[in-house]
């Protein structure tokens, strides 16, 4: 075929070509998809040794905290209804890679809850999730979401995949700091060695969807634009939203230091299309205000009931 | 009997082949009518992902049994995808995860619409319509078990036999975890009872009509019920199904190949 433009300088010339080449990619073609889940990672429990808690257990802040680090890596399932909802679904080596990475997060969540279950003093806060009025709102925005989710991003297209897979890099890449930030603070040799454990597998997560993002923010500045957008409105981490907005606040105080959110939002914006987005940064500071509001109105719907009572 | 979802994800695992005697396929070779059949079949096998995302936009993703028993059951279907592709390389067809695309691609409309619908009725009705799902899950899930042991019987190859005995083992777990739902959540409601009962009666189709031709349906199904042996089991499915909660009556697989003129009305 006879490309339009023949007679352009060299230099457009080699841009077209680049173009048509990353169009042609296959995104991140040098992770294996096969190999990922034929060497998937499944159940932890032979190589916790639990009695290590009975000996040097760990304070209920820290509990707190795997307590909901379980949760948001147990949310599998929610993520994957967003993502199935749309053109994302039709990627088979996307969806094929999804359904290994939610296995191994079902047994990195499994691990997580050993640890809690060998701590027979330690109990889940009852007042979990984000407050009853807050809890009633996400309910009915849960109900509409992939009402709404169906029809806009099946309009949008192919676009919505890099969305989803920046979502993916980002997600992964806060919560394996928070995990590591675990790791460095215990002196429980035991933990320690479980969290490196985890986090060996949690690597190939970030891997994938890191050079998924790469490829597809790189090949298109529209799914760029698209994925900026989206990313804003995303709630951080993965999952929170159904927490109680107190813990979720603890999480970026205690395990998200300035430091490690500035290392993480260079990553985030050396992407293409995503400089300046700040994006961790910003929701590092906003979790107060929000945790405040969101206990507000959830003691104000339990007071208001109270009082009918 | 309840469902043990603990003993199930601890023991949950992709289907293995390492053992088995592939190049017997060299050998023994399968006929052309048992390569289409099980590609139909590794094809509805990758595509539970979709079947999935149904699921997913009602309220029960939000259980915690039935999640974890999603995570493991999708991995599992995705292993039998797996397994027959292999036996279906060692006849020289590739079914690469770019050929499963194209396949979604094609679904065009229909499949943009799914989500949609479903998740209207699904976050409308609530609760009842889980019953749905629960109990169309079980209908595929035993129609998959017959179409494994009856294939596996049909062509009594040292390979494949023993390939498709394994995941019929398997998918008969699935049976047990969706009958069991189904089961207690019709016994629990009259409304879900007869949602049920009308989705299934008006829209339930063999497995795998969804996503592939017409054509494809029919030679399937001919293949593996289109006997007297097969029509009995398609009776078996159907009692199954019969004696679910406000099922009574029912023979939606039975109606559904006769309807396709797979076996006589």
């Amino acid at each position: 075929m006879t490309q339009p433009g023949a007679a352009d300088a060299p230099d457009r010339q080699h841009d077209q070509a680049a173009q048509a080449d990353d169009a042609s990619l296959v995104p991140a073609a040098e992770f294996t998809v096969r190999e990922f889940a034929r060497t998937a990672a499944g159940s932890h429990r032979s190589t916790l040794d639990l009695e290590a808690y009975e000996r040097e257990p760990l304070d209920d802040a820290t509990l707190e905290l795997v307590d909901f680090l379980a949760r948001l890596e147990r949310s599998t399932m929610a993520q994957l209804r967003s993502v199935l909802v749309t053109p994302t679904h039709k990627d088979a080596r996307i969806t094929a890679f999804l359904v290994t990475w939610a296995y191994e997060k079902y047994w990195i969540a499994d691990a997580l809850e050993a640890v809690l279950h060998a701590h027979p003093g330690y109990e889940a806060a009852e007042s979990r999730g984000p407050g009853r009025l807050a809890a009633l709102s996400r309910s009915l925005a849960d109900r509409f979401e992939p009402i709404r989710e169906s029809v806009v991003a099946n309009l949008i297209g192919e676009d919505v995949v890099a969305v989803h897979t920046t979502t993916g890099v980002v997600d992964e890449w806060t919560t394996r700091a928070a995990f590591e930030a675990l790791r460095d603070a215990t002196s429980n040799d035991e933990f320690r060695t479980m969290l490196e454990r985890l986090l060996g597998v949690k690597e190939r997560h970030g891997a994938f969807f890191a050079a998924q993002t790469r490829d597809r923010l790189r090949r298109s500045p529209k799914a760029a634009k698209l994925t900026r957008k989206r990313l804003n409105r995303q709630h951080w981490p993965l999952g929170a939203i159904d927490e109680d907005p107190q813990l979720a606040a603890r999480f970026f105080e205690t395990l998200l230091p300035d430091a490690t959110i500035a290392a993480i939002d260079a990553r985030i914006e050396a992407y293409p299309g995503l400089a300046g987005l700040g994006l961790l940064r910003r929701a590092k500071s906003g979790q107060p205000a929000i945790a405040r509001a969101g206990e507000a109105l959830g003691r104000s719907a339990a007071d208001v009931r109270n009082r009918i009572r | 009997m309840a469902f043990d979802i603990d003993q199930y994800t601890e023991t949950s695992e992709g289907v293995g082949w390492d053992d088995l005697d592939f190049e017997a396929f060299k050998t023994h070779p399968l006929p052309e009518q048992t390569l289409r059949s099980l590609r139909y079949m590794c094809d509805v096998e990758y595509h539970t992902v979709c079947y999935l995302r149904d699921l997913l936009v009602t309220p029960s993703h939000k259980e915690r049994d039935i999640s974890a028993f999603m995570t493991m059951w999708n991995r599992e279907e995705f292993w039998h995808g797996e397994a027959l592709a292999a036996v279906l390389g060692m006849h020289g067809i590739t079914v690469d995860f770019d050929q499963l695309k194209a396949t979604r691609l094609k679904l065009g409309w229909r499949d943009k619409i799914a989500p949609l619908k479903q998740s209207i009725l699904g976050n409308v009705v609530g609760e009842d319509f889980v019953a749905v799902h629960m109990s169309w899950g079980a209908a595929n899930e035993w129609s998959a078990v017959a179409a494994y042991r009856r294939l596996a019987k049909l062509e009594d190859h040292p390979a494949l036999s023993p390939l498709l005995k394994r995941i019929a083992q398997q998918e008969t777990r699935h049976v047990a975890f969706y009958a069991s739902q189904a089961r207690e959540r019709l016994a629990k409601s009259k409304v879900a009872q007869k949602l049920t009962r009308l989705a299934l009666s008006k829209a339930w189709g063999p497995v795998g009509s969804s996503i592939s031709s017409d054509e494809d349906v029919k030679h399937v199904m001919g293949h593996l019920f289109g006997s007297e042996e097969g029509v009995k089991e398609i009776a078996r499915i159907d009692a199954n199904i019969a004696k679910l909660p406000g099922m009574e009556g029912l023979s939606i697989v039975g109606d559904s190949l006769r309807k396709r003129g797979v076996v006589a009305a």
